[in-house]
């Protein structure tokens, strides 16, 4: 049963033309309302995950297991550098006749900054250089290196819609070049791949090789079905020296955005068992963990029901 | 080469312009050991070994012992007795140096401290003679970046400097006769770098995949999953800790676990049939036999060491008739893990992040997200040069699994194939030990360290990024 409520509507107050109430957006789960808007049936909300809502609950638990698995120690813990008694005469010996510390480097030592403060700078500074708008962007460019313009956009845009990006200059280039190099195709494969060669011979033995090229140990036998359009291998060309020059020379990018994207097959996640990591075939009614039977269902409930959410 | 290459530079030129220093220390800085040593002079004729005698893998971390004793970088691996309930420091964080109060205490007492350093080879007795080759993790943060360029530049002082992205590192390797290629370069010739290297760094803090062509990342393909060893052990802690033992703080005795006892599971569903617990009750024998495994935990007060054997259900009832029988009952008060499904389980989220919630392609799709950007020539020659380094490729059946998956995916058109060099832990350093033989390519990639103080950091930052 849904939770219908009256909501005073703050922009109508001087005018009775609307009516004093507005359409909300259903937010989902909340753990506050759970008791006032039961969930319906409990066979249906086995079924049907949606209707009561724990997704969001769940990634809350899986984003903490992440951050969990991710520690370092179990237990916050502050582990000083080590004093020694006999640092002054070593800090003298290392540092030899060199004057004292500089300013940066005490700074640096000095700062208890962990990861994740620097990895907030960063995309407080990438968000603001997007936001400044593209003439920030091109001031900042010089810089850095002249480049194309669309090393310009991918660092000053935000990750998300800055990985396709390369994608689509990549898919640009390549139909270009197959066109134009097609035709003169031997002179361009032995100029510029040596390397694509080598594995080329060892795994497309029809190819018609470019003459003039010697290979005495395992030189490739000739034969009539050297041209047959069924047995040809398709191998798409070595891209040309500038287009490597061009790719040599792109800046990194972001530590946000050289994150593994997801995976390519839509698979189904797969479920284990919660209790003893067999396929988890059957899920709680109550917290929607898997458990593989009734041995370890009993387990579950008996321990760890809802200890995650 | 030292014959082909006389070594005026550092003569006569050093009225205008300082040159790099003759000596090269390498330094790949993991989170978990990092990687150091003196480059040697020339190139050793195809002896990988002797060079790699110059390298020390050495803990990266501070540890604190029960009775809070400190132990920094080497004497981890030798001093300590007691490792139970160790608690760690570490200056590397995600892969990236970040605290340099306890980096600097770390270095200092491995490589500048005459007491305590190991030995003379791992001795930076003078800076400004030597040429300091620092290996980072790819998409450093530029804040980071410039924070090591400073303090190396400033608190040490080292005559000449390179910082780079590591895995580019492992193309300066003899990369042919590990795929069986024939050998193209000659015996005399300079080292020159692989052509196309798809390098797979699975390390302790992430897995990162690098193609690299002719020593150089290609920069739009790095992708990196933020699955390392470190999340492996932390996860077979957490399920072990649930079903059986709570080990949780105990990160070092199951390192060791997972070092023992994961593998990589080539047919993940049959493992899983054949560890289940129910194959136990039916009485005929156990299929879960080879997989279901014992761990006895070490037992700091009697000296013993934590090892692996095979897991036997009667044991227990055996052991306590033996010591009804007389015999000593020391076999009794050991403790050990049982490790079924544990055991393949744990590695498998390197290959499907999903089985933990993450929403992240696993190993080998990653690899094709990284091809998917580059121009489709490429292709055939990166996925028939696959490298993988770091210490997880060190996992029974990582490889065959590897290649087995990336085969699947690839184009059929291209070979697909995977190699693990001998030594995944010191590649990247080795790398860089055959690129400082070669001094006419360090000179053009390196700085001075004139050039750094006349220059200052912003300058060294775009220098190592390519931009000048």
């Amino acid at each position: 049963m849904y939770h219908v409520e009256v909501l005073p509507n703050t922009s109508g107050k001087g005018s009775h033309a609307t009516p004093g109430w507005t359409y909300v957006p259903d937010k989902g789960f909340d753990p506050a309302k759970a008791a006032i808007a039961p969930t319906t049936g409990r066979k249906r909300g086995i079924r049907d995950p949606s209707r009561t809502d724990v997704s969001s609950r769940q990634a809350n638990a899986i984003v903490r297991h992440l951050a969990e698995l991710d520690r370092e120690n179990h237990k916050d813990a502050a582990i000083a550098i080590p004093a020694r008694k006999d640092s002054q005469p070593r800090e003298s010996a290392t540092r030899g006749t060199r004057t004292k510390v500089t300013s940066n480097v005490r700074r640096i030592l000095q700062s208890q900054k962990t990861f994740r403060n620097y990895l907030d700078d960063e995309e407080a500074a990438l968000a603001q250089a997007a936001s400044a708008g593209t003439s920030m962007a091109a001031q900042r460019l010089p810089a850095g290196r002249v480049t194309k313009p669309s090393s310009l956009s991918r660092r000053s845009a935000t990750p998300a819609s800055a990985t396709p990006k390369p994608d689509s200059r990549a898919k640009k280039d390549i139909p270009v070049r197959l066109s134009s190099q097609k035709p003169s195709d031997t002179t361009a494969s032995t100029s510029t791949s040596t390397s694509t060669s080598a594995d080329a011979d060892s795994q497309s033995q029809p190819q018609p090789r470019p003459k003039g090229e010697e290979h005495d140990p395992n030189a490739l036998i000739k034969s009539e079905h050297d041209n047959d359009p069924l047995l040809k291998s398709y191998i798409p060309p070595a891209p040309s020296e500038r287009l490597m020059r061009a790719l040599l020379s792109e800046p990194p990018l972001s530590y946000n955005a050289s994150r593994a994207g997801p995976p390519l097959t839509g698979k189904a996640p797969r479920r284990f068992c919660c209790i003893c990591g067999y396929w988890g075939k059957i899920r709680c009614r109550n917290c929607h963990q898997r458990t593989c039977g009734i041995e370890c269902y009993k387990t579950h409930e008996d321990s760890r029901c809802g200890a995650f959410f | 080469m030292g014959t082909t290459k006389p070594r005026p530079p550092g003569k006569n030129s050093l009225a205008q312009a300082q040159s790099l220093p003759d000596k090269t220390f390498i330094i790949d800085n993991g989170a978990y050991t990092m990687k150091a040593g003196y480059a040697p002079d020339s190139l050793p004729p195809d002896d990988e070994e002797t060079t790699l005698s110059a390298c020390t893998a050495i803990p990266n971390a501070i540890a604190k012992a029960r009775g809070s004793r400190i132990y920094v970088g080497a004497q981890i691996g030798t001093n300590v007795a007691d490792c139970n309930e160790m608690l760690f420091r570490r200056p590397v964080e995600k892969g990236y140096t970040v605290n340099w109060e306890a980096q600097k205490e770390i270095w200092e007492s491995s490589f500048f401290d005459e007491k305590t350093a190991r030995s003379k080879e791992l001795r930076i007795a003078d800076p400004e003679d030597t040429t300091i080759i620092f290996a980072e993790a790819p998409n450093a943060l530029p804040a980071l970046q410039k924070n090591a360029d400073e303090i190396i530049m400033e608190e040490w002082g080292f005559g000449g400097y390179l910082r780079c992205v590591g895995p580019s590192l492992n193309a300066w390797n003899e990369a042919q006769s590990l795929f069986g290629d024939p050998v193209l370069s000659q015996p005399g010739a300079a080292v020159s770098p692989t052509e196309c290297l798809l390098v797979v760094d699975s390390g302790y803090s992430h897995t990162t995949v690098t193609p690299v062509y002719r020593g150089q990342p290609l920069q739009r393909g790095i992708r990196r999953l933020d699955i390392g060893g470190k999340h492996l052990t932390n996860y077979l802690k957490e399920l072990v800790s649930m079903r059986q033992y709570n080990m949780l703080d105990e990160t070092y005795i199951m390192n060791e676990v997972k070092e023992s006892a994961c593998f990589v599971s080539n047919d993940f569903s049959r493992d899983l049939e054949r560890t289940w617990k129910g194959n136990r009750r039916r009485g005929q024998p156990d299929p879960g036999d080879g997989v279901v495994v014992d761990y006895v935990l070490p037992d700091p007060n009697g000296g013993r060491r934590g090892f692996m054997r095979p897991h036997d259900p009667l044991l227990v009832s055996k052991q306590r008739k033996a010591v009804l029988a007389g015999a000593s009952a020391d076999q009794l008060n050991e403790d050990a893990l049982i490790l079924g499904n544990e055991r393949f389980t744990v590695p498998e989220i390197l290959f499907t992040p999903s089985d933990i919630g993450m929403k992240s392609a696993g190993v080998p799709d990653m690899i094709l997200q990284s091809l998917s950007v580059l121009p489709t020539g490429l292709h055939p020659a990166f996925l028939a040069n696959v490298i993988v380094v770091g210490g997880n490729s060190l996992l029974p059946g990582f490889m065959e699994r590897l290649e087995a998956e990336l085969r699947q995916i690839a184009s059929a058109e291209c070979v697909v194939r995977v190699r693990r060099p001998k030594d995944p832990i010191r590649s990247a350093w080795l790398g860089g030990s055959r690129l400082a033989t070669n001094k006419d390519e360090l000179k053009k990639m390196a700085i001075t360290r004139q050039e750094y103080q006349e220059n200052g950091s912003s300058w060294t930052a775009r220098k190592f990024s390519g931009a000048l």
